[in-house]
């Protein structure tokens, strides 16, 4: 991209994209959230979108912040979804298999490192007017068509997959009967309101008297919060 | 860089009265449809005045980059959409091979907006509007890429400057007729209006600005606003032969024809009522996307004949 200014200008665009993008990358991992976390990701990915820009693939600088802004947007409803945190704004532990995410990470490292410093990167430069999406068009409906189709409907599959997974009617019944929320510590008592004092959630059945229950114990569960205020300023920091 | 410049200042200039005459417009439309008298030009300054002059509200534990970054975002958003638009031969502000898919990039980068304007602030009715937003942000810009890519089958780029020069010989909303009308129903959700405003509407109370106030809330209408301005421009230039036109310089024929397509969609906000969420997804679905397929073989037939 000659228009943006000299070869300094495109250098520092560049260095600054990057930094921007490890920057994001490694807040990934620091923050709290999952929404946050998704659009960290989010903005590492169009940092390296601009990257593209500035290496004359337009197209692909461009798709990339267009489809990571909805993929991103997508993965983070759904995984606020299949999660038990109703909103992905409160604090939770992002990590885990912290010796296994240690080895991958240093294997990624060293492998993209050592591809990096081995490969013979081409020193040809693009003349002013080249055509590039013309050559990624062809290239994408020629030669690499089998490659890309196939990703493409391996990506179909998935989309399929998790519509089913997330939809509430299925093959056996709605999917969330007999469904309870998961404790809010390790093999507690389901969240969420109390229906009956006790625990007791044998399989002792009966929808009508459930009701009944939840009626009579509503003043006692609205006692709760009263209670329990010297907890509040924990929760909140 | 002469010509960079005065794009630029054109750019600021369209942005600046677009937006003032987009809240002009909205209150004529509003009062009006509900039979009270026309408000002054000078209402959007009062407005804002009043906005700028309360304080700034917090809520319990937000996230305040986030939501500071999502009113700073959705406005420029806006500014970069319209920046592709050209305003004459060869004078876009972007001069990108690309620039349908930049504003596509622009479109998603919105829903992602919202939705942290709703999620931010740590509130029920906002957060309850960004997840009801994403519901119906993401399905209407699937049908809003097709007949963008329908626009851009005659002009054989996806350059807005080439697209703009193949509208020539005709135009093409009298091309693609399904093209526009859809298109008109992206607005109306990338703007947050009437039928498509399942981010800040009244029965959140406000949605996802239910929480801002002050300078936030002032910011977060100035933006939305602009985003209107953005894409009624983007609009005009994609299917009513943006610049192109007899006698008049190109830029007033642009401003002219966005300015009819903003009216347009300010007056379908407040004329169409809006769905449940669950049947405006089967209508985005089951027959929007549809009629977006078939826009998009009608261009490709017509382009192979």
């Amino acid at each position: 991209m000659g228009r943006i200014g000299g070869t300094g200008m495109t250098d520092l665009i560049f260095y600054a994209l990057s930094a921007l993008a490890i920057w994001s990358g490694w807040r990934v991992f620091r923050v709290d959230s999952m929404i946050r976390a998704t659009f960290a990701l989010m903005v590492s990915f169009i940092s390296v979108g601009g990257i593209a820009v500035l290496m004359s693939a337009d197209y692909i600088g461009v798709a990339t912040v267009f489809m990571m802004a909805v993929e991103m947007m997508v993965m983070g409803l759904f995984m606020v979804m299949f999660m038990m945190n109703p909103a992905g704004l409160n604090p939770m532990q992002m990590v885990h298999q912290y010796k296994f995410s240690i080895g991958a990470g240093i294997m990624g490292f060293v492998g993209l490192t050592t591809a990096v410093l081995l490969t013979n990167f081409p020193d040809n430069p693009l003349p002013e007017n080249r055509d590039t999406l013309r050559d990624l068009g062809i290239e994408l409906l020629g030669g690499s068509m089998l490659i890309f189709e196939t990703a493409g409907v391996t990506l179909l599959a998935t989309m399929v997959g998790a519509v089913a997974l997330s939809s509430r009617r299925g093959r056996f019944g709605d999917s969330d009967v007999g469904a309870a929320p998961p404790g809010l510590h390790p093999g507690g008592e389901p969240a969420g309101r109390k229906v009956e004092k006790g625990g007791g959630h044998g399989g002792h059945g009966g929808h009508g008297g459930h009701q009944m229950m939840a009626e009579k114990t509503k003043p006692n569960s609205n006692d709760d919060p009263h209670e329990g205020h010297g907890n509040m300023p924990e929760m909140e920091a | 860089m002469m010509i960079f410049v005065l794009a630029f200042g054109m750019l600021i200039l369209f942005l600046t009265f677009g937006i003032w005459f987009a809240a002009v417009l909205d209150g004529v439309f509003s009062r009006r449809l509900s039979g009270q008298s026309a408000v002054g030009l000078l209402a959007p300054f009062h407005a804002a005045a009043v906005y700028l002059t309360q304080q700034r509200l917090r809520t319990e534990a937000p996230d305040q980059l986030n939501w500071f970054l999502s009113i700073a975002g959705y406005l420029s958003v806006a500014a970069i959409g319209l920046a592709v638009v050209p305003f004459g031969p060869d004078l876009a502000v972007i001069g990108l091979d690309t620039s349908v898919v930049f504003w596509g990039a622009c479109e998603s980068l919105i829903v992602v907006l919202i939705f942290l304007h709703g999620w931010s602030p740590n509130a029920p009715l906002s957060l309850i509007g960004a997840y009801r937003y994403v519901a119906i942000g993401l399905p209407i810009m699937l049908p809003s890429m097709f007949v963008l890519i329908a626009a851009a089958i005659p002009a054989q780029s996806l350059d807005l400057r080439e697209i703009v020069a193949s509208q020539e010989t005709m135009w093409n909303v009298i091309r693609q007729p399904l093209g526009l009308p859809l298109f008109l129903l992206l607005g109306l959700s990338l703007t947050l209006r009437g039928p498509f405003d399942y981010a800040d509407s009244e029965d959140l109370a406000g949605g996802t600005s239910a929480e801002d106030s002050g300078a936030n809330r002032a910011g977060w209408q100035v933006a939305r606003l602009a985003m209107l301005v953005g894409f009624s421009a983007v609009a005009s230039t994609a299917f009513l032969g943006g610049y192109l036109g007899p006698v008049l310089p190109g830029f007033v024929w642009l401003v002219l024809k966005t300015l009819v397509v903003m009216a347009t969609v300010i007056w379908l906000s407040h004329l169409l009522a809006r769905m449940p969420v669950a049947r405006m997804l089967g209508l985005i679905w089951k027959i929007l996307l549809p009629i977006s397929f078939l826009d998009l073989l009608w261009a490709g037939l017509v382009a192979l004949a």
